[in-house]
């Protein structure tokens, strides 16, 4: 067991290794890339800062809580970037056939087409977001280490529920070869998670806590982390991810069941 | 080795009717690609799978390999249920496909050998020796540290061989590993998989449309049509059995007129120095005969039909 998860962890620093060494041969690409991903960062910097010049409460939440909320987004959502880029590769991978290739491989096929492709230029965006919000954090009044913890827990959890949507998109690609508009759903129904739950009004907030489960991945850490989160959500929030891993997993199988392997 | 039994294999393709049906009330059928196969094959054979496009070779060796789950019938493979990929069985097989890669594009193939060093755990010493023996036997030694993208089809097929068969697999699929390939590529492939073989004691199914990939490299036929085993044997067997004629070629001392040509018999081809023709092998003596009696010729040569032709012959005479 040890020893299988060791080989495989090596494998995995090796793909990402390989993913680097491709990266970086397209220098110029790589510097528009951080360029866009900053002037985006900064942007939305620039709009909760009009806001907050307005109003010195949104939804209940200071302009400190607010841009926590964002940075919790962007910590998951850059994050899932980081560890899942390969699944935005995965189309042509089936396509083509070569998938075949993939399945062939004595280890777990996700290692490959899950989180085979570690995009290097998001963890560069990962590390300065992770810091403020740990600044932020901790000049927040009544953030304690236990409510820290708590945070860091359900960040997990968002990355397991992340998880399960990209396993659940693979299947997908794998049943009817379609994934990038797949995929671009995902993205836009999670940067709807941006902002607090409170913003929206109810069926919406109840949609996205129990039927889409925006909330639970991108505000329930907040939650955790201002000390407004009920045992009785949390228990539900990881409860929910373990029902979603579950379902994704099983879809997993039976699409490999009915891949046709396409391309003769 | 492999036992297969009655396997049988459906593909679901949707039924065209018109748009508002195809949008909402989509039907399928189901396409039989493979009909109650049965066959078994041994340690250490190296066996020609062969049939026209379309006719259950590649899902058959997609089934033994475990990539594609079957609808019916009994597989096992070194004495494994396939698509359960128990990763001891995966570690045992190799799958090369002339139309496929898993070289990494932009990379020196050097990398995806040290990626399958850590999958198939290859102990270093046994690695390098390995790389030094296939890169020897394929005469590639200096394209191993040149990015993928930047090598041939040939120089990408010989990278292809070597990433796939560095684990040493006991049983390799080989599925038209010479296709596109111009005739020197084609014969140095040829070479490889029959020393290969031989070194290692694989077992070894191919499949090629080129019939002298076949004709060169297995002693043992499976011939499929429509998802049906037609043939299982000796490939001699079927060359003499479905070889009824002898190309004769007669080069010309000088020119000819048409009736002396046809006295023989109709030519396949013939010019003012050179005359073929398609003789059936019992009539052989005897045309041979009136050749010599009634044709000025420098030199007479009797050939086989070539392989395709015989496969053709079988075609026509079995389906």
């Amino acid at each position: 067991m040890i020893k299988s998860f060791k080989n495989n962890l090596k494998i995995f620093f090796l793909y990402s290794k390989f993913s680097w060494k491709t990266t970086f041969q397209m220098r110029l690409g790589v510097i528009f890339f951080m360029l866009g991903k900053i002037f985006r960062f900064v942007l939305f910097f620039f709009l909760i800062y009009l806001i907050f010049m307005r109003a010195k409460m949104v939804a209940g939440y200071t302009i400190n809580q607010a841009i926590i909320f964002y940075l919790t987004f962007n910590i998951i959502d850059t994050a899932s970037q980081v560890f899942f880029r390969e699944v935005y590769r995965f189309r042509p991978l089936v396509t083509s056939g070569n998938f075949d290739l993939v399945l062939l491989k004595p280890f777990h096929p996700f290692l490959r087409v899950l989180i085979g492709g570690v995009d290097f230029l998001d963890v560069f965006m990962l590390i300065p977001y992770i810091i403020i919000t740990f600044y932020l954090a901790v000049h927040i009044a009544g953030v304690s280490p236990s409510s820290l913890f708590l945070y860091f827990l359900l960040l997990c959890n968002a990355l397991v529920i992340a998880m399960t949507f990209h396993i659940m998109v693979l299947a997908l690609g794998i049943l009817t070869t379609e994934v990038d508009h797949t995929i671009l759903i995902y993205r836009d129904l999670t940067t709807l998670g941006r902002f607090p739950l409170e913003i929206y009004r109810e069926p919406i907030r109840g949609l996205f806590t129990f039927i889409i489960p925006i909330g639970i991945m991108m505000s329930f850490p907040p939650y955790a982390l201002f000390n407004i989160l009920s045992w009785r959500l949390l228990i539900y929030s990881i409860l929910a991810s373990c029902i979603l891993l579950f379902i994704s997993l099983k879809l997993w199988d039976s699409a490999l069941k009915k891949y046709q392997s396409w391309g003769g | 080795m492999i036992k297969v039994k009655n396997l049988t294999k459906y593909y679901k393709t949707p039924v065209k009717k018109n748009f508002i049906s195809d949008l909402f009330f989509r039907e399928y059928k189901n396409i039989k690609a493979l009909n109650h196969v049965s066959f078994e094959i041994g340690d250490s054979e190296l066996v020609g799978f062969i049939g026209p496009n379309g006719a259950g070779k590649t899902t058959t060796m997609k089934i033994l390999a475990g990539i594609l789950y079957p609808t019916s019938g009994q597989v096992r493979v070194l004495g494994f249920t396939p698509f359960e990929k128990n990763k001891d069985f995966l570690k045992q097989i190799s799958f090369v496909m002339g139309s496929r890669n898993q070289l990494i594009w932009d990379l020196p193939a050097t990398d995806t050998f040290l990626l399958n060093k850590e999958v198939y755990n290859i102990p270093e010493k046994g690695y390098k020796k390995m790389i030094d023996e296939l890169s020897s036997l394929l005469n590639c030694r200096a394209l191993l540290g040149k990015p993928v993208k930047t090598l041939s089809l040939g120089e990408r097929m010989k990278m292809e061989l070597i990433a796939a068969l560095l684990h040493k697999p006991r049983l390799v699929f080989f599925d038209e590993p010479t296709i596109g390939l111009d005739i020197f590529s084609q014969e140095t492939i040829r070479d490889f998989i029959k020393r290969y073989q031989k070194e290692f004691g694989s077992t070894v199914i191919l499949t090629s449309h080129y019939m002298e990939d076949v004709k060169s490299l297995a002693k043992r036929l499976l011939i499929i049509n429509k998802g049906k085993i037609l043939y299982d044997g000796s490939l001699n067997k079927i060359l003499e059995k479905y070889s009824h004629q002898k190309k004769v070629t007669v080069v010309l001392d000088k020119p000819v007129n048409e009736t002396e040509i046809r006295a023989v018999g109709k030519p396949l081809d013939a010019t003012s120095t050179h005359i073929t023709y398609m003789i059936d092998k019992i009539d052989l003596p005897e045309k041979v005969r009136l050749i010599t009696k009634s044709l000025p010729f420098s030199d007479l040569t009797v050939e086989d039909e070539t392989i395709e032709e015989i496969i053709k012959n079988f075609f026509k005479e079995e389906t």
